[in-house]
C-alpha cells in the first residue's frame, strides 16, 4: 500500500497539530505576563539590611576578591555611633557592581561573611550606555521597610560593636 | 669565624654557627617553624609557645664522655617536654622534629588557645590577607572550634594608642613584639603590659601617648591585626594592592620602601576631599628590606608623610606669565618662551637645584648649565658639605656591622629628628659596643647612648671636634655624622679626623643633609649656593628646580633690585613659583623612575608607583626639552639612559647602570615570604639594594665578598 | 608516738619569740658567729652532706644550688623568698612572724658561704605583720652587729633589706620574684641563664625559701649528719606541715619528713572534723595533685609522694571530708590559677581560663558530654608547654580530681546536679 502511506502520515501530522490546539500553551505573554522565578534563581544583586535598617554589608571586599569577573568594587570607611551604616567598625562607602561584567555565578553570595549580598530575582537589566551598567550602592541596597530606619543612623554607643553577626551555630 | 654546629631538622642536615637558635637554623634550609613572639631582630622570649618542637640530643656516656652508639648510629635522647625552637640554641648532633605528631599536636593546641581569645573578625581587619595568625590557622588549626560561643573573650576594639597607631584589644595575642620593639630596637620603652593573665593589655606609658617616631613599625611586626595605623585604617584589603619599590625622599638615609597602590573611586586616602575618580593612588608606604640601609624599619615620617604627592593643588600644566598673570599653555609654547629668553643671555643663566631631585635630574641640569656656560648651584646643603665627596664613607660601610672597635661621632646633628633610621642604627651600634661621641649644643634623644657627651655653644662644634682629635685617633674605625653648625669649619674639622682613613670601609664622613639627594648633587659637581640674594640679582635667567627660596626666606623679594627671568619647575604653586615667568609642572618621585644617592653614598633606584599626573613630566625630561630648544644635547628619553650618560661622565658613578642598581642578594633575616609570622609584613627586597659610591677600593674588596 | 623535738619552731614556744633578745637568749646567732670564721667551701660541703632540699616547692637540693654560684664573681646576692602564695600554705608566715632571726642567721651563713654581701627579702605584700617583723628583726640584727659591716668581727659584710610584693602568686617563682624585686612586672624569666649565673640586677643570685634558710643554722650548728639522720633516704630533716581543711585542729606542725599522712591528720591535727570520713587530701599545696583516702598511709617525703602520683610541694596539707564536692573543689582551685596567671605565655594565660570555664559549667550543671575528655585534653595542651612550672601546677587540681573522682564529674554532667549535696550548684 505505497499510496496510502503518505496520506496516513499526513493525517497523523495534522492530528498532532489539532491536538495541540487544545493543550495549555507553554509560552508566556511577556512582559504582560511574568513567570515566577525558581527559589535559587540568580538574578540581579541586592544588598540586604538588618531588621533595624542597618546595612548588612561591612565593606570587607571579600565579594570582590571572590568575583571571577572582577565586577565588584568596594571601598570602605569607618562607622561611628553618630553616623552608623552597618554594625561594627567598617562599612562600604563605595559599592559598585558592573552588571555587564557580572556572570551571575553567585560566588559573592558564598564569600559574604554577613549574608549581605544576595542574588535576587530581578533579571530585567538593560542599559543604553556602559556607565549605566555600573550599579552603585544606592541602587543595590534593599528598600527600607516601614519599620526600618535609613542609614546612616544615630545609634546607642556600645550596642553595635561587632561587624560579623554572632553565629552561635556555625552550620547556620 | 664562629664554630659550626651540625644538626638535623626534620631529617635534613644543616650546619650553622654556634649559638644559632633552632628556628633560625630551620629557616636557613627553608623549614618554617611557626612563631608569633619570636622576631629575628629581637631577643627571644619564648612567650607564645607556638614554636614547640621535639628536640633530641645525642646521649653521652658519662664514663667516657663520648656519644653512645647504637646500631651504628648515635643514640638520641628526647626530653619529656617539647622545647621552644625560638629560645633553644643548636648543639652538635641535635635532632629536631618540627613536624612530629607530638610537636604538631602542641602547635595545634597553642593555636586553638590563641583563637579562643581572638575575635575572628578577619573580614573587617586590616591585617586580613597578610596575617600570620590567619595563615597559621589555615595551615595548622582544626576547622571547628570546640569552645562555647558565650565564653568568647571580649575586649575593647577601638583604642587609639597614639594619634597614629590604633589598638584592638580583642585581637591582641600578647606576644609583646611591639613592647619589645620599642624597648630593644627603638630604645623608647613607651609601651607596656597592664594587668595580668587573660586581662593582659597593651598600654602606652608615655605622654604624649606612644611617643616614638618608629611607632609604625609595630604594625608591621604585629602578628595579628591588633595594631593598625590610623592612616591606612580600612583603606584597602592587602590583596587588592600592587607593590612598587621606591626610596623614601624625606631624608638622606634613603630608606627602601614599597608603595602599595590601588585604583580608587571615591576615597583618596584621608588627605583630600575630592574623589580619586578611578585613578591609581598610594594607599600606604611599607618598609622594604635593605640590611645595609634601613634593615626592615622605616620611621613614621617615611610611612605617613608621602601624602603631599597626592595633594590637590599639584600643578598639572605648564604656565607662562602673561600680563602679570600665570596662564596655562602647552609644553611647546612654554619651552619656546624659555628658548626665546635664554638664547640671548646664555652666560648669565643660573640653575638652582634642590637636593630632592634625582641624580638623573641633577646631571641633566648640570649638563645644561655647563652647555650654556652658566652656573649650577645646589640650593640646600651643609656648610662644607662638598668634603663628603672626598672623605665620605667608602663602599662596604654598614652601620649594622659596627660595634666594638668603631667610634661614631655625631656632631651638631639631632639624628632622631633629622635622620631617624640613622638614630636607630647608631643607637644599636652603640649598644653593640661602638664608642659613641656626641658633640651638640642641644640635648638629643641619642645622648643617653653616648659614651662621651660634649656640650658646646652653637657654632663651637668645630672647636670641640678638633679638641677630640687625639681621643679618636686610635679608633679602629671612625665614622662621623655632621650637621649644620654655622660655618664650614665643622665639616673641615671632621674631615681632618678621617683624612687618613679615606677609602677604608666603615670610615669617613656622613653628612646629615636636609634633603634626600644633596649627596648626589655634590657628587655631580653642584656648588652649594652661598649668597642667593646676590646670585639672584646678578643673573639674567634663573632656573629654579624643586626649591622655594622665596617661601623659605632665603631671598627677600622686597630687596631684589633687578628681577631676572625666572623659570620654576615645581610640584606646587610655591611662593617662588608665583614669581615665575615660566612655571613647569614636574612629576613627583612616586610617578617616575630615578635614583638617589644617600648620605652613606649609596645610589639607590626608585620606580614609578602611580601614573603621572596630568601633563607633568619628569624633571630630567623637562631639562632635556629646554636643552634641545637651546641646541644642547641632553639625554631625556628615559632615566636609565641618563644614568648611562652620567656613569660615563662622572668617575664616582662609573659602571653604575640601572641593571646593577636593581640587583639583590639574599639578606638575613629572610623575610617577606610565605611565613609572614617570621619577619612581619615588611617587603622582601626584589628590586635592588643599590650600589655604593667610593668604590676605588671596591675592586679589591669584591674578591673577598 | 615519740614526741618530735621541734627544730625550726623550737623558739616559738617562748613569749616574744620574734624579739632578738629572746633569740639571743636561746643560743641565737651563735652558729653564724662561728660559721663566718669557717671556710666557705666547708659550709657548702656541710649543706650538701645534710641532704637539705628546698622547701619552697620544687625540692631542689640546696647544697647543689650553692655549688652553682660562681666563685669568681665580685658581687653576689642572696634573695630570700617569703612570697608565700600557695593556697593551703601558712608555714613561712609563722616563721617570719614568730622567729625571723632564725632566717636571718641562715641568710648570714648562706651569704658567707657563697660570698654574697647583699641580701634581699621579698615578702608577700599581704603579710602586714610579717613585713613589720622582718623590718624590726633586720634593724635589731644591725644593732647587734649581726648584719652590716664586719659581722661578728670577721671582716664579712652583709646588708639586708625587705621588699614587699604586690600580690602575685607567680612571684613565688624565683625568676618572677627577681623581676619583681627589680621593679618590673612579675613574670618569669627565660632559663637558662639560671639565677645562679645571672639573677637579680644581673648578678649571681642564690634564691631560697625562708624555711630552707631556717634549716641552715641547725645544719651548721649541729652537723649535717644530725640533720641527715632525720627523715627518709631522699628527704632529710624536719619540715613544717600546714594542715588545713576538715580536721579538728588545723595548724602548723613541725615533724620529720617521712611521717605518714595518716599520722599527721589523725594524731597531730586531731582527726577529721565531726568524725566524718576522709575523702581526699592535697598533700603539698594547691598546685599538687590530690590523693584519695586510700592513699593516706603515704609517707610525707619527696620520693614517696612522687611515687603516689603527687608531690610534697610546700607541705601544705588540705584535708577534704566526704561532704566535699570534688567538682567544686577543682573548680575553685582552677579559678585561683586562672586569676593568678601572669599572662606571659599562651597555654597558661588562655588555658587556665578555659579550664576554669569548663569546670564552672560542669559545676553549674551545664556540662556537656565530652567535657571530661576536653578538660584532660586542655590539660595536656598546658602541661609541659608553658613557660614556667605553673603550667603543671594549674592543671593538677582538675586532672587529679578527674583521675580519682571521675564518677562525680560524670554524675554532674549526666544529672545536672551534685552527687554530694544532691542539689544543683
Amino acid at each position: 500500500m505505497p499510496v496510502l502511506e503518505p496520506i496516513i502520515e499526513l493525517g497523523r501530522g495534522l492530528f498532532t497539530t489539532l491536538r495541540s490546539m487544545f493543550e495549555k500553551p507553554v509560552t508566556v505573554q511577556y512582559p504582560e505576563e511574568r513567570k515566577p522565578v525558581k527559589p535559587r534563581f540568580r538574578g540581579r544583586h541586592v544588598l540586604k539590611r538588618y531588621e533595624n535598617g542597618l546595612e548588612k554589608c561591612i565593606g570587607c571586599a571579600l565579594c570582590a576578591a571572590a568575583c571571577p569577573a572582577d565586577a565588584i568594587f568596594v571601598e570602605s570607611s569607618e562607622n561611628s555611633d553618630e553616623k552608623r551604616f552597618s554594625p561594627g567598625e567598617r562599612y562600604a562607602s563605595t559599592y559598585e557592581i558592573n552588571m555587564l561584567r557580572c556572570i551571575y555565578c553567585g560566588f559573592c553570595e558564598d564569600a559574604c561573611p554577613t549574608e549581605a549580598i544576595v542574588l535576587g530575582d530581578q533579571y530585567e537589566l538593560s542599559f543604553t550606555d556602559r556607565k549605566q551598567a555600573i550599579y552603585p550602592k544606592d541602587m543595590l541596597l534593599e528598600a527600607v521597610a516601614a519599620s526600618q530606619l535609613l542609614t546612616p543612623q544615630k545609634t546607642e554607643p556600645g550596642k553595635f560593636t561587632r561587624s560579623v553577626p554572632e553565629m552561635k551555630d556555625p552550620q547556620d | 669565624m664562629a664554630k659550626m654546629v651540625s644538626l638535623t631538622i626534620d631529617g635534613r642536615p644543616v650546619s650553622v654557627s654556634e649559638g644559632t637558635l633552632i628556628v633560625n637554623a630551620a629557616k636557613t634550609i627553608g623549614i618554617d617553624v611557626p612563631v608569633f613572639c619570636y622576631h629575628p631582630k629581637m631577643e627571644p622570649v619564648g612567650m607564645c609557645r607556638q614554636c614547640l618542637v621535639e628536640v633530641g640530643r645525642p646521649a653521652i656516656d658519662r664514663a667516657t664522655g663520648q656519644p653512645v652508639i647504637e646500631n651504628g648510629q648515635p643514640k638520641i635522647n628526647f626530653g619529656p617536654k617539647l622545647e621552644t625552637a625560638c629560645t633553644t640554641p643548636v648543639s652538635e648532633g641535635m635532632v629536631v622534629l618540627s613536624q612530629s605528631d607530638k610537636a604538631r599536636a602542641s602547635q595545634k593546641e597553642i593555636l586553638e588557645f590563641l583563637l579562643t581569645s581572638h575575635p575572628l573578625d578577619c573580614p573587617v581587619c586590616d591585617k586580613g590577607g597578610e596575617c600570620p595568625l590567619q595563615n597559621l590557622t589555615m595551615e595548622h588549626a582544626s576547622p571547628q572550634s570546640r569552645f562555647l560561643f558565650d565564653e568568647k573573650h571580649h575586649a575593647e576594639k577601638r583604642v587609639p594608642l597614639g594619634d597614629k597607631i590604633w589598638l584592638d584589644r580583642e585581637r591582641c595575642i600578647q606576644c609583646a613584639r611591639c613592647i619589645r620593639f620599642q624597648e630593644q630596637v627603638a630604645g623608647e620603652p613607651v609601651l607596656a603590659f597592664y594587668q595580668r593573665g587573660r586581662s593582659t593589655d597593651i598600654i602606652t606609658s608615655s605622654e604624649p601617648p606612644f611617643d616614638s617616631i618608629f611607632s609604625g613599625n609595630t604594625t608591621d611586626i604585629c602578628p595579628v591585626g591588633a595594631l593598625t595605623t590610623a592612616d591606612f585604617r580600612f583603606g584597602a584589603r592587602p590583596w587588592e594592592m600592587k607593590a612598587a619599590a621606591s626610596i623614601c625622599s624625606l631624608c638622606p638615609v634613603g630608606c627602601n620602601v614599597t608603595f602599595n597602590t590601588r585604583r580608587e573611586a571615591k576615597s583618596r586616602a584621608r588627605t583630600g576631599t575630592t574623589t580619586a575618580g578611578g585613578k591609581v593612588v598610594i594607599k600606604r608606604a611599607m618598609p622594604r628590606q635593605n640590611e645595609q640601609v634601613n634593615e626592615i624599619w622605616i620611621c613614621d615620617r617615611g610611612r605617613f608623610e608621602w601624602h603631599y604627592v597626592e595633594r590637590e593643588d599639584r600643578l598639572e600644566k605648564p604656565l607662562v606669565k602673561k600680563n602679570g598673570k600665570l596662564e596655562k599653555v602647552s609644553w611647546k609654547v612654554a619651552i619656546e618662551e624659555i628658548g626665546n629668553k635664554v638664547k640671548g643671555n646664555k652666560e648669565e643663566v643660573v640653575v638652582l637645584a634642590s637636593g630632592r631631585l634625582s641624580n638623573e635630574d641633577l646631571f641633566n641640569l648640570k649638563q645644561l648649565a655647563d652647555g650654556l656656560g652658566g652656573e649650577a648651584l645646589l640650593y640646600d646643603s651643609l656648610p662644607g658639605g662638598e668634603l663628603t665627596t672626598k672623605y665620605g664613607v667608602s663602599a662596604g660601610t654598614n652601620i649594622g656591622d659596627m660595634g666594638a672597635g668603631t667610634t661614631i661621632l655625631v656632631a651638631a646633628s639631632d639624628l632622631y629628628h633629622e635622620a631617624p633610621i640613622w638614630h636607630l642604627r647608631v643607637k644599636q651600634a652603640a649598644e653593640r659596643g661602638a664608642t659613641l661621641i656626641i658633640v651638640n649644643s642641644e640635648a638629643t634623644r641619642l645622648d643617653k647612648y653616648a659614651k662621651h657627651l660634649v656640650r658646646c655653644e652653637k657654632g663651637e662644634a668645630a672647636k670641640k671636634v678638633r679638641e677630640l682629635g687625639a681621643a679618636v685617633k686610635d679608633a679602629k674605625n671612625l665614622v662621623i655624622f655632621f650637621g649644620a653648625d654655622g660655618s664650614s669649619a665643622l665639616a673641615e674639622a671632621c674631615a681632618e679626623l678621617v683624612k687618613s682613613r679615606a677609602g677604608k670601609p666603615n670610615n669617613g664622613l656622613v653628612g646629615v643633609w636636609p634633603r634626600a639627594n644633596d649627596q648626589g648633587a655634590l657628587e655631580l659637581g653642584f656648588k652649594p649656593a652661598q649668597d642667593l640674594q646676590a646670585v639672584f640679582e646678578k643673573a639674567s635667567v634663573v632656573y629654579i628646580v624643586g626649591a622655594d627660596p622665596i617661601g623659605d626666606g632665603a631671598i627677600k623679594t622686597q630687596n631684589v633690585k633687578r628681577k631676572p627671568f625666572i623659570i620654576v619647575q615645581e610640584l606646587f604653586l610655591t611662593e617662588t613659583a608665583k614669581l615665575a615667568d615660566v612655571l613647569l609642572p614636574a612629576q613627583a618621585f612616586t610617578e617616575r623612575d630615578g635614583s638617589y644617592t644617600s648620605g652613606e653614598r649609596r645610589v639607590q633606584r626608585f620606580y614609578p608607583a602611580v601614573p603621572a599626573l596630568g601633563e607633568t613630566k619628569a624633571d630630567y625630561a623637562i631639562t632635556a626639552l629646554i636643552a634641545a630648544e637651546l641646541g644642547i644635547e641632553v639625554e631625556g628619553r628615559s632615566a636609565g639612559l641618563v644614568m648611562d650618560k652620567l656613569a660615563a661622565a662622572v668617575p664616582a658613578f662609573a659602571d653604575i647602570t640601572y641593571g646593577k642598581l636593581a640587583e639583590t642578594t639574599e639578606q638575613w633575616p629572610i623575610i617577606g615570604r610565605a611565613d609572614l609570622y617570621y619577619g612581619g609584613t615588611s617587603y622582601q627586597n626584589s628590586q635592588g639594594l643599590g650600589v655604593p659610591l667610593g668604590r676605588e677600593n671596591k675592586k679589591a674588596e669584591e674578591g673577598s665578598l | 608516738m615519740t614526741k618530735f623535738e621541734p627544730v625550726l619552731t623550737r623558739n616559738t614556744r617562748y613569749p616574744d619569740s620574734e624579739k632578738i633578745a629572746t633569740y639571743l637568749a636561746h643560743g641565737g646567732y651563735e652558729t653564724a658567729r662561728s660559721a663566718v670564721k669557717m671556710q666557705p667551701d666547708a659550709i657548702i660541703e656541710m649543706v650538701k652532706r645534710s641532704g637539705l632540699r628546698g622547701r619552697g616547692g620544687a625540692g631542689f637540693p640546696a647544697g647543689v644550688k650553692w655549688g652553682f654560684m660562681p666563685t669568681d664573681a665580685p658581687q653576689k646576692i642572696v634573695a630570700v623568698n617569703t612570697d608565700e602564695g600557695e593556697p593551703g600554705t601558712f608555714k613561712d608566715r609563722e616563721i617570719v612572724e614568730r622567729d625571723p632571726h632564725s632566717v636571718i642567721e641562715g641568710v648570714i651563713i648562706a651569704a658567707y658561704a657563697v660570698g654574697a654581701n647583699r641580701a634581699y627579702v621579698y615578702i608577700r605584700g599581704e603579710f602586714f605583720l610579717g613585713v613589720k617583723r622582718w623590718i624590726k628583726a633586720i634593724a635589731d640584727a644591725y644593732e647587734q652587729g649581726c648584719l652590716g659591716k664586719n659581722i661578728f668581727g670577721s671582716g664579712f659584710d652583709l646588708d639586708m633589706s625587705v621588699h614587699r610584693g604586690a600580690g602575685a602568686y607567680i612571684c613565688g617563682e624565683e625568676t618572677a620574684m627577681i623581676e619583681s624585686l627589680e621593679g618590673k612586672r612579675g613574670s618569669p624569666r627565660l632559663k637558662p641563664p639560671y639565677p645562679a649565673q645571672i639573677g637579680l640586677f644581673g648578678l649571681p643570685t642564690l634564691v631560697h625559701n625562708i624555711e630552707t634558710l631556717a634549716c641552715i643554722p641547725h645544719i651548721v650548728g649541729r652537723g649535717p649528719e644530725w640533720f641527715a639522720g632525720i627523715g627518709t633516704a631522699e628527704s632529710k630533716g624536719p619540715k613544717i606541715f600546714s594542715v588545713s581543711g576538715h580536721v579538728n585542729q588545723p595548724g602548723n606542725y613541725e615533724l620529720p619528713l617521712g611521717i605518714s599522712l595518716r599520722e599527721i591528720i589523725y594524731e597531730y591535727a586531731g582527726g577529721m572534723r565531726g568524725g566524718r570520713a576522709l575523702k581526699a587530701v592535697i598533700p603539698g599545696g594547691a598546685s599538687t595533685p590530690m590523693l584519695t583516702a586510700s592513699q593516706v598511709d603515704v609517707p610525707m617525703a619527696f620520693e614517696t609522694l612522687k611515687a603516689a602520683g603527687s608531690e610534697l610541694g610546700t607541705g601544705a596539707i588540705v584535708v577534704m571530708d566526704e561532704t566535699t564536692c570534688m567538682v567544686e573543689a577543682a573548680c575553685r582551685l582552677s579559678k585561683f590559677f586562672a586569676h593568678e596567671s601572669c599572662g606571659r605565655c599562651t597555654p597558661c594565660r588562655v588555658g587556665s581560663v578555659r579550664l576554669y570555664e569548663i569546670l564552672e559549667r560542669i559545676r553549674r550543671g551545664k556540662g556537656q558530654k565530652d567535657d571530661i575528655e576536653f578538660i584532660l585534653e586542655i590539660a595536656r595542651g598546658i602541661d609541659g608547654n608553658t613557660f614556667c612550672p605553673m603550667g603543671a601546677a594549674l592543671v593538677n587540681p582538675a586532672r587529679s580530681a578527674i583521675q580519682h573522682f571521675r564518677d562525680e564529674f560524670e554524675y554532674h554532667i549526666a544529672n545536672q546536679r551534685c552527687p554530694v549535696s544532691g542539689k544543683p550548684n
